[in-house]
């Protein structure tokens, strides 16, 4: 087990170093116009905008550039091109609003995937459950921004039913404005994954109500509800686990950027979305290698427990 | 499960198992529906010229200036207040003007000309690097497949926007050059293949896998004791089965492209204006909102028929391809 | 929270004089606080560094440098009048020389008291911090070997100041008639001499001026609170305690929040789609639109095709439609076809336009021809712009124009961050591109530092379009050696017209911005808008 999991750190950081270099040479390579010039500002002499290259170092070999960019973002001391910022300290404003948004989103949209699921698979093939599957894919099939930018006008603006965007810190406004500043963007977001997962346990389902285990069950005298409880739904829920860590992982990793954008919730998304447009790289890298991680992590951890949990996989 | 198989097959006496999905789906009524929407909007798509020609513009042509007659009265198609005419339903702006005073119906059509364009270039893309990637790896197993597979890990575990975006706006400005291949910044073909790169990643894992049980079996035993080598094999043994479930995917995959070049589009790193696409129209018609909500309401919806159109295609397919399908109770 | 025995003290004395200012009597109901949004953090709270309206709108009334603008609006805000000096400046005859005497008993608003040396260190911030300012102040004589001896401690020769008088003498190189409105300019305010010579945005250096910064936020907000011992003749004190600024990045909830009162006033014009609503709703009772001295228009790059061939430029300017721009603006934009905006020195309004009425439909017919005669039928052209609504309508409308008249016009948006960047650098080759000015001080000269050959350069030039016209630069040279704006207005306006008539931009119209408050200030007593620095913070008032 520990020499699975030794295996799998090693693998993480082997990616996690990967990611950054790409990353780093997206933006080194493609001509994106000096970032010294951008920085020095308008009207500066050809001796400013020097002074500046030397200053931050463009005028050194790509991977020394790189070795000081990561060395920064390790300790702490990385900064923004732009506005000299110091991007952790961003990045830490950013983190409790994207983990908000990502964690009550997922518990959202497993819980309402597995309702619906149960539902649909317990009522196959007659009305409510089609009109389940439509509305699954329906909500598959929505692009989470368009249906973000309706939702915070219409239920937000026009109506005031919710606030029109924006972030509520727990600490400074409560809890209460904190949670319906949350309504939308988490409902928004699960919309499309509630789609997913009920068809997914759905058809997981009827799989395990008629596999063996389950007519053995039945023949043994156990009640069809039973069955469903007690063998079907642990045995559907294990993919559906897994792909909610993936998922999850997903969306922490970046997939919010739309739902924050949109919202505005100045999360770490929304933070990579800005600095990308400015060709900011520091943040870039930083929101990147933050997001992989999560990524990665998420999914070690679903693979470990996965493997913990089933019999068959030896490791 | 391969008795039922069998048995499934020798109940329709000679029919394979192509003809027998066929018949599936034929049978399959939403499926079908669905199919057919689809159809009607590549249609509408195709048809995005003779639009141009009757609304008398073109999807760029701004009518700032303008002023219509509608019902006797003459008004502005964008007010001096920056308010755009709603829908006429007319040949006219039948579905109003946007900000810039360009029809919106020409826009939508031609819009869907480029997000149909980016969708399926970018699923063929991901399809051809897919089974490549799939069946080297699969197949040559070894360093090859520690490559691919460590290849398919780093791109996998880039989180999918951030990697879009990124990329979509350091290529847009000044396209891509590949040796003698150069791509300019405006190009369709740098979101297609942004997204066709990354919807690779989740084809080629599951088609690698694929490939990896499917090389153990008897007939690809029996080719090698041919002599047929490691082409022939993977070109004529292995690509003609992984082609089920390569098809169930197809529609999967043309939906998502669709919705992430939406994404991208709609955070200006996808396509480039001038040129309409959904997700570029539903980006301007954010800024005006208030007073013009037809210019975000009209893109989604048809990018949402769309990708639904294609997810209940999809489905079908699915349900047509999949042996099991025959044994699914229906109560 | 750490309470503290000093921290519980500090608060009751706070509270004490809270309550007792409080209970002050008349100024009672016109005092407070209001909340303010901006879209963006300013550029930079140091005096030394900011450049941006958002910016100067809050410093203006935070640091003062020895000479200012008039608290007034109209014409008469852009008259210059002493700041922290007793009296305008002394110019010698040859215009080189500048004297001018510290006002005796100043104080900073930490209660540090005012020395004349402390110019000379604002200038050398200036020089250091490599500010937008530094082209205006290397003027200065010994300006360049200050900086190349790279000696921030180090002496400018051509600034003597004598701490016991409070006499300034400044030395130019050459006679620079806008030198006045160069020591009205915030680069120029004067800070404490232990100021730093880093960028002071996280902690603004204590100033002398009707507010004072504080509890600021970068990215997200600072407060204005009223400086009470500021004092100075002719300058209005503050009339608010606090001024909260918010960055709010979302137009739309902006407007909204000042709809609904959440808000007490919001600094840029309200969102495009609400533009409409708010007119209907409150011109005249809490909104007011004014017109800027800025001038928006496309440049034309004259070193390449095709625009290095008058005839296609002339074409350009012909086929342009200022109806349609004034519509993408939501109105907010006043056409014209002056390149100088109304109300400075130089401008004279160029009757018949050149090329047609801007009110009336454009001659694209004469457009085609003379793209045709030039034979430049065909060519492509991209126009850069950036992804702001307005500007990015205007750049997609003035693609299509160039399309329209047998040009191959596109648009290409880069986010606003890069922007200038970008099309000051040579080797982008940007054929033409959507451009503003508003004026760095008001005086003719800031407007055409922008098609004056002299300042094309390689990078960050300023000079979009490489407009080169001897003609233009030696009617600049001249005139600008005069200190009086008025005395060569003829020449600047002669400049205006050259510039139309060689066609080497299009201009298009001046931008109007907008005051839109809440309920709670007294919109018709108490706004005074500033033809240099937008809205004056120093005339706000409560009902």
């Amino acid at each position: 087990m520990l020499r699975f999991i030794a295996r799998r750190l090693a693998g993480m950081l082997a990616v996690l170093f990967a990611v950054s270099v790409l990353t780093f040479l997206i933006f080194a390579v493609i001509p994106n116009g000096a970032p010294e010039d951008r920085m020095a500002g308008p009207n500066a002499s050809p001796g400013q905008v020097a002074a500046v290259r030397r200053e931050w170092g463009f005028d050194k070999p790509l991977y020394v550039q790189y070795a000081r960019t990561m060395k920064k973002i390790f300790t702490g001391d990385v900064v923004s091109y732009v506005d000299r910022t110091n991007v952790v300290d961003e990045i830490g404003r950013g983190a409790p609003r994207t983990f908000s948004l990502a964690i009550g989103a997922a518990i959202l949209w497993i819980a309402g995937g597995i309702a619906l699921g149960l539902y649909g698979a317990a009522r196959a093939g007659r009305a409510p459950d089609r009109l389940i599957t439509v509305l699954a894919l329906a909500g598959v099939s929505m692009p989470v921004f368009w249906l973000g930018a309706l939702a915070s006008h219409y239920l937000g603006f026009e109506a005031r039913i919710f606030p029109d965007g924006g972030y509520a810190e727990i600490g400074r406004e409560g809890v209460l404005e904190w949670l319906w500043h949350l309504v939308l963007p988490w409902s928004v977001l699960a919309v499309v994954l509630i789609g997913v997962y009920s068809r997914v346990l759905r058809s997981n389902l009827l799989d395990a109500l008629h596999a063996d285990y389950a007519r053995t069950a039945r023949a043994k005298g156990l009640s069809e509800g039973a069955v469903l409880r007690r063998h079907a739904l642990p045995n559907a829920l294990i993919p559906i686990v897994t792909l909610w860590g993936l998922d999850f992982g997903a969306v922490l990793g970046g997939g919010a950027v739309l739902t924050e954008s949109v919202f505005d919730l100045q999360g770490i998304g929304q933070y990579f979305a800005d600095s990308v447009s400015r060709l900011d790289v520091p943040p870039v890298l930083a929101v990147t290698m933050l997001g992989t991680f999560f990524i990665v992590a998420v999914n070690t951890i679903v693979d470990i427990a996965c493997a913990a949990m089933d019999p068959r996989i030896r490791l | 499960m391969v008795d039922e198989d069998r048995h499934a097959g020798v109940a329709v006496a000679g029919v394979g198992p192509w003809r027998l999905a066929l018949r599936r789906l034929r049978a399959n009524r939403v499926a079908l529906a669905f199919g057919a929407l689809f159809a009607v909007l590549v249609a509408l798509a195709l048809a995005a010229p003779l639009w141009g020609d009757l609304a008398g513009t073109s999807p760029s042509r701004n009518h700032l200036s303008d002023t219509i007659v509608i019902d006797g009265q003459r008004r502005d198609v964008v007010t001096e207040d920056r308010v755009p005419i709603g829908p006429t339903w007319r040949a006219k702006y039948f579905l109003g003007a946007d900000g810039n005073g360009r029809d919106v119906a020409v826009r939508l059509l031609y819009g869907a000309r480029n997000s149909l364009f980016i969708g399926l270039t970018a699923t063929l893309i991901s399809l051809l690097l897919a089974v490549t990637l799939g069946l080297l790896a699969g197949y040559l197993r070894g360093w090859v497949d520690a490559v691919v597979s460590r290849g398919l890990d780093v791109v996998w575990a880039f989180p999918v926007l951030l990697l879009g975006i990124a990329l979509g706006v350091a290529l847009a400005r000044d396209g891509l050059q590949i040796g003698p291949l150069s791509i300019s910044g405006g190009s369709k073909w740098i979101p297609a293949l942004i997204i066709g790169v990354v919807g690779a990643v989740y084809l080629a894992r599951p088609l690698r896998g694929l490939v990896l049980s499917l090389r153990e079996q008897d007939f690809v035993e029996a080719a090698r004791a041919q002599g047929a080598g490691p082409l022939r094999i993977m070109v004529g043994e292995l690509l003609p089965n992984l082609a089920s479930t390569v098809l169930v995917f197809v529609p999967l995959l043309v939906a998502n492209a669709i919705l992430l070049e939406g994404a991208l589009s709609f955070l200006g790193a996808g396509v480039r204006p001038p040129d309409p696409s959904w997700g570029t129209m539903i980006g301007d018609g954010v800024d005006l909102l208030t007073s013009a909500p037809h210019l975000t309401i009209v893109p989604g919806v048809m990018l949402v028929l769309t990708v639904l159109a294609l997810n209940v295609l999809g489905d079908g397919v699915r349900d047509a391809l999949d042996p099991r399908a025959t044994v699914r109770p229906e109560r | 929270m750490h309470w503290t025995l000093r921290g519980l003290a500090g608060a009751l004395v706070a509270s004490m004089v809270v309550g007792l200012a409080a209970c002050g009597g008349r100024e009672k109901n016109k005092s407070g606080e209001i909340s303010v949004a901006v879209s963006s953090f300013p550029d930079s709270l140091d005096p030394a560094l900011a450049v941006t309206a958002e910016a100067l709108q809050s410093l203006w009334v935070v640091y003062t440098p020895l000479l200012t603008y008039a608290h007034a609006e109209g014409a008469a805000g852009a008259r210059i009048v002493p700041g922290l000096a007793r009296a305008l400046p002394r110019i010698s005859a040859d215009g080189t020389t500048y004297r001018l005497k510290l006002r005796k008993g100043i104080e900073y608003s930490d209660g540090r008291p005012v020395k004349a040396s402390d110019f000379e260190h604002a200038v050398k911030r200036i020089l250091n911090l490599e500010s937008v300012g530094t082209p205006y102040f290397e003027r200065i004589a010994g300006a360049g070997a200050y900086l190349r001896s790279g000696k921030a401690r180090g002496d400018i020769s051509g600034i003597e100041t004598d701490d016991s008088t409070g006499a300034i003498t400044i030395s130019l190189d050459e006679p620079y008639g806008p030198f006045s409105n160069v020591l009205a300019m915030t680069f120029g305010a004067l800070v404490p001499s232990d100021t730093p010579f880093e960028n002071q945005t996280k902690r603004p250096p204590a100033g002398i001026g009707a507010y004072k910064l504080a509890n600021v936020r970068v990215n997200r907000g600072y407060d204005l609170v009223k400086a009470p011992g500021f004092d100075i003749a002719d300058t209005p004190k503050a009339q608010l305690d606090t001024i909260a600024v918010e960055v709010v990045k979302n137009r739309g909830r902006q407007t909204q929040s000042v709809t609904r009162n959440d808000l007490d006033y919001m600094t840029d014009p309200p969102a495009p789609d609400q533009i409409r609503s708010v007119r209907d709703r409150f011109e005249g009772k809490r909104y007011r639109e004014f017109v800027t001295n800025s001038t928006y228009f496309f440049f034309l790059n004259h070193r390449l095709a095709p625009f290095n061939n008058k005839a296609v430029r002339q074409a350009v300017n012909y086929a342009l439609d200022e109806r349609a721009l004034v519509r993408v603006f939501g109105g907010l934009l006043e056409p014209g076809c002056n390149f100088l905006p109304p109300g400075l020195a130089g401008y004279e309004k160029i009757e018949p336009c050149t090329y047609g009425d801007p009110n009336a439909p454009p001659d694209l017919a004469r457009a085609r021809e003379l793209v045709k005669q030039a034979g430049a039928e065909g060519e492509q052209v991209t126009v850069y712009g950036t992804g702001e609504p307005e500007a990015k309508g205007a750049t997609e409308y003035f693609a299509d124009v160039l399309s329209q008249i047998g040009l191959k016009g596109s648009p290409r948006i880069i986010p606003s961050a890069n922007y200038y960047a970008t099309i000051g650098n040579r080797r982008t080759r940007a054929q033409a591109g959507f451009a503003n000015y508003f004026q760095d001080f008001a005086r003719a000269t800031a407007f055409f530092s922008i098609v004056d050959g002299a300042s094309i350069s390689d990078t960050n030039s300023t000079n979009f379009g490489n407009v080169d016209d001897p003609q233009i630069d030696a009617t600049l040279a001249r005139a600008d050696r005069n200190p009086s704006a008025e005395a060569v207005s003829k020449d600047y306006a002669a400049v205006d017209r050259r510039l139309l008539e060689e066609a080497h931009l299009v201009p298009y119209g001046n931008r109007k911005l907008s005051v839109f408050f809440s309920d709670r200030i007294d919109f018709d007593d108490c706004t005074a808008w500033h033809p240099v620095y937008n809205l004056d913070y120093t005339s706000l008032c409560l009902k």
